[in-house]
């Protein structure tokens, strides 16, 4: 069984149909790369997939467990409401709309266990770097309330250990000496790194990065995928966008290519760099 | 040429002073020890200055304090800015009030009440909270604002349960067991209110603390400075802003229940916008958004520049117009142009502060960074030598 399966995945905004039908499985343990030319709706899949957006149709499962749409989302959020989402949905199906369209809250699909980063760096950038990774956990912690009002011993506990875990995180990306520092005062470089520290601590089972190697030089670019390969050696999926051909060749196992929204090649790196369409969509047609 | 055993002064007298510290810090670890004067200072304060009207004035400025405390949870820390504060203040006044006087004749203790309040202005902070859930800035405040204009009316217009424009008068007042030759009565007497405040404030002052440096905390934080990212990284955005919602309204019931019993009466025309929403945020802005020591000075300075300065300033400058005896400064009548021009001058004086110091009388860190540091640049530069 894949990690994360999208079936017949669609966006559309308005007029534009940003993803058409997509249908893609990554694998538990592999490292899974999604290339296209700008505007391929790359971002717009991990979006959907991340709950930030709701698809316009298709289904979307991770792990074994639908994420979108979520058909026990009533029953499992606000039991209430059962009966009328069981009513809304009869009707919809009356008139072929389709099951409710219901999906999982993003913070709810982080803590199924997808992390991600973002293609422009979204750091809280007034925040400092241990704190930023110490929020990556925030899913992971079982403090209430009143452990945070009343400074319980269990709270305290918790603190330490989600301290002492940011701690190992931030040594993991090789920040270890910059954990007092704000997020924002960082040099590039480290805050895409302060970044995926961030993801992690989420405890992922799948990573979404989005164009990791984005302004970075070749040593930089080495360095990350070390750090991918040392991901994916702990156990976690690796999903990564990327537009550097020599970083995506060497790191990934499988490919995926998207044009226009559309899934237009999938398969091995050496088998997709030979495909026609492929390199059609890239260089354009020849005259 | 270089003596080996020659040491740079500075380090001897670090060392003493590390010495020193350690030896403090049997009494107050050091650091803290300015606020253990302080603390001390405030509980001798009633005993030290025998004036009652001076204990009254601290005990007044102790519920601005604790409201504008509040105030920072919800626009310091989870960055939503709340213009209807008033309304959380209004809910926990007339809680109080109506359950503890003779408005129905129901005498609930005070002391449940202070809790029971709290957790009835944190209701409606979910309440309020929650249809604004979906907005950000500009329109978060828009709707604030309309809560804030809205209670106040609710409660003026509710005669049958609020006593409407006349109020609720003859709140009753908290008692204690007789302890010390004193018969526990509150009264109309500051001391045991100021002492009251004193209480509330310091443990206000400890669970906000605490607030901010846990997990909810952390959260708010996150949400204040990137709310997608926060929602990626697994924060609740909805149950966390309620909470800072709720966790903000919980210190204004505090504060309403004891603003309450002090004054006998509530009436709808205390809880207006300009009478408290604006003065509180002025007070948190002030004071440095975000950090607890600069919200806390910025109260107290503002609670003076409204209730003494403002109020003694035509009274100075009519002495010094006679002092100086010049004739026709005396016709001009100055001081009736100022008593008359209150608003202007206190917004003159805002406005100044601000100028001087936009980032707040004591910043919070990140907002210094934001103001004083500047570029990213030269902050890193000074990680190479770290």
């Amino acid at each position: 069984m894949p990690l994360l399966e999208v079936k017949g995945l669609t966006k559309r905004f308005g007029g534009l149909v940003a993803v058409n039908n997509v249908d893609l499985s990554v694998e538990q343990g592999e490292i899974f790369a999604m290339i296209g030319p700008n505007g391929a709706g790359k971002t717009t899949l991990f979006n959907l997939v991340a709950g930030l957006y709701k698809p316009s149709s298709g289904q979307i499962f991770f792990n074994g467990r639908s994420v979108y749409p979520v058909r026990d989302f009533w029953s499992t959020y606000m039991p209430p409401l059962a009966a009328y989402y069981t009513v809304a949905d009869a009707i919809r199906r009356g008139l072929g709309l389709g099951p409710m369209p219901l999906g999982l809250k993003t913070h709810a699909v982080t803590t199924l266990g997808v992390a991600r980063t973002f293609q422009n760096i979204r750091l809280f950038s007034y925040m400092t770097a241990l704190e930023n990774v110490m929020v990556g956990e925030h899913a992971r912690m079982h403090a209430q309330v009143w452990d945070a009002l009343l400074r319980t011993p269990f709270a305290r506990r918790e603190e330490r250990q989600v301290r002492e875990r940011a701690r190992e995180l931030l040594r993991f990306v090789g920040l270890e000496r910059y954990g007092e520092q704000y997020a924002r005062n960082l040099p590039y470089g480290f805050q895409r790194r302060l970044e995926i520290a961030r993801a992690l601590a989420t405890e992922p089972k799948l990573l979404m990065l989005d164009e990791p190697a984005a302004g970075f030089n070749p040593q930089e670019k080495a360095e990350l995928m070390q750090l991918i390969k040392e991901i994916r050696s702990q156990g976690i999926t690796v999903f990564l966008i990327e537009h550097d051909m020599k970083v995506v060749m060497e790191v990934s196992e499988r490919i995926v290519v998207l044009d226009y929204g559309e899934k237009i090649a999938e398969g091995p790196p050496q088998k997709v760099r030979s495909d026609p369409r492929v390199i059609e969509a890239y260089l354009g047609k020849s005259a | 040429m270089k003596r080996p055993n020659a040491r740079p002064p500075s380090r001897i007298i670090d060392r003493i002073r590390a010495f020193e510290l350690r030896g403090l810090g049997a009494i107050g670890r050091g650091r803290n020890f300015p606020y253990l004067l302080l603390g001390i200072g405030l509980i001798l304060f009633p005993i030290l200055d025998p004036d009652s009207s001076h204990v009254n004035v601290a005990a007044d400025a102790g519920h601005w304090i604790l409201l504008a405390l509040g105030l920072n949870i919800v626009v310091g820390y989870a960055g939503l800015l709340d213009l209807g504060y008033a309304a959380f203040f209004a809910i926990g006044s007339y809680a109080f009030a109506i359950l503890a006087s003779g408005q129905f004749n129901i005498h609930i203790s005070f002391w449940v009440l202070l809790i029971a309040s709290a957790f009835i202005a944190a209701l409606f902070g979910v309440l309020l909270g929650a249809p604004t859930l979906r907005l950000r800035g500009d329109y978060l405040a828009i709707v604030t604002l309309g809560f804030g204009e809205i209670v106040p009316r609710v409660f003026r217009n509710a005669s049958p349960i609020t006593g409407g424009v006349n109020g609720i008068i003859g709140v009753d007042q908290p008692h204690l067991p007789p302890i010390l030759g004193w018969n526990g009565n509150f009264g109309f007497n500051p001391v045991p209110y100021y002492y009251l405040i004193l209480i509330i404030l310091g443990v206000s002052i400890w669970l906000i603390n605490n607030l901010r440096n846990s997990r909810l905390g952390r959260a708010w934080m996150a949400i204040r400075e990137d709310e997608v990212a926060a929602a990626a990284t697994g924060i609740n955005t909805v149950t966390t802003k309620l909470l800072a919602f709720a966790l903000g309204a919980s210190f204004s019931g505090f504060a309403g229940t004891y603003y309450a019993s002090k004054l006998f009466v509530v009436v709808p025309e205390s809880f207006s916008f300009q009478a408290v929403s604006v003065v509180v945020l002025v007070m948190v802005v002030l004071g440095g958004m975000g950090n607890m020591r600069g919200v806390i000075v910025g109260a107290i300075l503002i609670y003076f520049i409204q209730t003494y300065l403002l109020i003694q300033l035509p009274g100075w400058i009519d002495s010094a117009i006679s002092a100086l005896n010049i004739g026709f400064l005396t016709k001009l009548d100055i001081s009736g142009y100022v008593q008359r021009s209150n608003y202007l001058i206190f917004g003159i004086i805002l406005a100044g502060i601000m100028l001087l110091r936009p980032q707040g009388l004591i910043p919070s860190a990140q907002r210094k960074v934001e103001l004083e540091l500047g570029t990213s640049e030269e902050a890193v530069a000074d990680l190479g030598s770290a």
